[in-house]
């Protein structure tokens, strides 16, 4: 038998086990708080009953129809994931209105685009414009970071 | 009634508000006719921006897009063999052989009439069969709310995308996520991890930015190489006389059939159009012109698509259980804004949701001149570079999910929520079921914890209960009716 064919059931079932183990470990309410409902971990525990149960039915199913093997993403799909990894280092240590031009021009970048005036223009007006419509218009106040901190003093 | 009729009525006279649905249904038909965008990924990258809305402005705005954009597929679907939104697919078939053969217009115009005689039927249909489930979902009590959200659960096994098991699986996850937070009873926190913002549950926003738009994002990564090619477009040509004869049947059926599968909960503009589609096929006299470039098939699916859009309508508003992916936006959007869906919905906030309905009627109306007068445009807005196009939505899923709660934790959760749904994705799961089974998860559990009080805990009593019994055997046979009909079909 072909590991992939098992390799997505079994994450579900790993991670529905896991819930089990975690809904195990919640805390129980005594009996007149509850009364004649269910405790907090029951419905978690029945849904990842149903989901294992899913599971093995999936893996008969892709056991019996065997489907094409998914082909691996270029890098311009794995890149984009490193950009969000990037975009969450960045916020936290410097400024979400720095990371968010970084990260669009560096997508842009891995994309293909080659006219760097043009995605150098998109990466600053598309936030700059976001920022003042959401600070004038929505009165959303952002996270601190070095520019907002000039910003709003 | 009057009162009804009279604030449908009042739209009309509401210049900001015919303004804002004039705005939205431009911003709509653009989202449409660019490819991966579509209704759903619209909305949700919208809907913080309804905030400071009024709420009847904040619902227009949603519920025109879904028209607008669930229409505007069809542009591209017909000039680029790209349908915009995966409820055009099957406009493709016909609609783009027809532009080949130098007929763009006339396919065009021919999308734009059948997909206004959906909607407006559909809307027209909304509120006559609203308020009347409305009455009838008055008389229900826990038993019945759980049995029929365990009957929308179920309906996920037909979604168009994915398997019927791979959809269940992620309609028990989005339960199981509904679940994260603080449990209603006992106040016992579940899997927050420590994390205060968690306690009330995870914000639907931020997930659906997460699943929908920067998943689609991830997704059009890999589909960079695809080049469209355009075809020429002189003008849209409304139908000619000849064209009506053969496609009247065609369209109304469509919007029968596009309205009875958008009333079912979570089923979509997508499965409806296919179901228009083919039924088209089948009654049509000219099943040789099928997939050549047939006017019936392109009317079938588009007046489908978007009938389906004013029943979806029906279960959100009345049972707070959404017909669709981008219903499920539009009842979290009732939510933030205080509109509890249901159906005192239509005993206390008559005008609110008659005026939502009107604004519903307007947006079918002012796509018709968009479509007949704009589509040249709007076809040539489908060309903007993928390379700078998804850049922009990038900063719009992080600072629309980051305004709603000032939370960072909020944008996280729309990159987990965004990898996740492109793996879910990539191994053919679709990810609308985990956002219906986030809406409805914490109205299974309630409705199951109050039917358990309700009977003292013996749990069997629900099927004592005959609405409950109906739902729970519709549940049944929305599972196992595909199977069971194939096992005796074999047999037969």
């Amino acid at each position: 038998m072909e590991l992939r064919l098992v390799t997505i059931p079994a994450i579900i079932a790993v991670f529905s086990v896991i819930i089990i183990g975690l809904s195990l470990q919640l805390d129980t309410s005594p009996p007149m708080i509850v009364g004649d409902s269910m405790q907090a971990r029951s419905f978690p525990i029945f849904l990842m009953i149903l989901n294992l149960m899913l599971c093995v039915i999936l893996f008969l199913q892709l056991v019996k129809e065997k489907p094409a093997p998914v082909p691996l993403e270029g890098r311009e799909t794995w890149g984009s994931m490193v950009l969000l990894l990037l975009f969450f280092a960045l916020t936290i240590t410097t400024d979400m209105f720095i990371a968010i031009p970084i990260v669009m021009f560096l997508l842009s970048y891995l994309w293909g685009e080659r006219r760097f005036i043009i995605i150098a223009l998109n990466s600053i007006l598309t936030p700059v414009t976001l920022f003042f419509l959401f600070d004038k218009v929505l009165r959303i106040r952002f996270p601190r970071g070095i520019i907002t901190n000039w910003y709003y003093g | 009634m009057q009162e009804a009729l009279a604030a449908m009525g009042s739209i009309v006279f509401d210049v900001n508000l015919l303004f804002l649905i004039f705005a939205t249904t431009i911003l709509g038909v653009i989202i449409g006719v660019l490819p991966g965008l579509g209704s759903t990924t619209g909305a949700a990258l919208l809907l913080p921006f309804t905030l400071t809305m009024e709420p009847v402005h904040a619902i227009t705005v949603l519920t025109t897009i879904y028209v607008s954009a669930t229409f505007a597929g069809s542009i591209t679907a017909i000039l680029i063999n790209t349908p915009g939104t995966s409820a055009a697919a099957a406009t493709t078939f016909d609609g783009y052989p027809l532009a080949q053969r130098g007929e763009a217009g006339r396919a065009l115009g021919i999308a734009v009439v059948a997909s206004t005689i959906g909607g407006i039927f559909s809307v027209i249909v909304l509120c006559i069969a609203a308020p009347m489930l409305a009455r009838v979902a008055y008389e229900f009590r826990p038993p019945e709310y759980f049995a029929l959200t365990v009957f929308g659960l179920s309906m996920l096994a037909s979604i168009s995308a994915g398997g019927a098991v791979k959809n269940i699986i992620g309609g028990v996850f989005g339960v199981w996520l509904a679940t994260i937070g603080a449990e209603r009873v006992t106040g016992i926190e579940r899997y927050t991890f420590g994390h205060y913002e968690l306690y009330e549950g995870l914000a639907f926003v931020p997930v659906f930015i997460g699943l929908f738009a920067m998943s689609e994002l991830l997704m059009q990564s890999k589909r960079l190489k695809d080049v469209a090619e355009a075809i020429g477009l002189k003008a849209v040509k409304l139908p000619t006389k000849e064209d009506y004869k053969k496609i009247w049947r065609t369209v109304l059926r469509s919007c029968g059939i596009g309205t009875f599968i958008g009333i079912l909960p979570a089923e979509g503009a997508t499965v409806a159009s296919m179901i228009g589609y083919s039924e088209a096929r089948r009654w049509s006299k000219n099943k040789e012109e099928f997939g050549k470039g047939s006017v019936e098939g392109i009317a079938g699916a588009e007046a489908a698509n978007n009938a389906a859009t004013g029943g979806a309508m029906v279960p959100t508003m009345v049972l707070g259980i959404p017909g669709s992916g981008t219903t499920a936006i539009i009842l979290v959007g009732l939510m933030v804004h205080g509109l509890r869906p249901g159906p005192y919905l239509f005993t206390e906030q008559v005008d609110t949701v008659y005026q939502i309905f009107g604004a519903m009627l307007v947006a079918n109306v002012m796509f018709l001149f968009m479509g007949l007068y704009a589509a040249k445009f709007f076809a040539r807005i489908s060309l903007i570079p993928t390379t700078l196009l998804w850049p922009i939505v990038f900063a719009l899923c992080v600072i629309g999910a980051y305004s709603l709660n000032s939370s960072l934790l909020d944008i996280w959760i729309v990159m987990a929520f965004g990898v996740l749904g492109f793996f879910a994705r990539r191994h053919g799961f679709a990810v609308a079921p985990i956002a219906v089974g986030l809406i409805l998860g914490e109205m299974v559990e309630t409705n199951l914890q109050n039917s358990l009080k309700m009977f003292d805990g013996e749990w069997w009593l629900i099927f004592t209960q005959p609405l409950a019994v109906v739902f729970l055997v519709l549940a049944f046979l929305g599972l196992c009716g595909p199977y069971l009909f194939q096992k005796l079909t074999n047999r037969g």
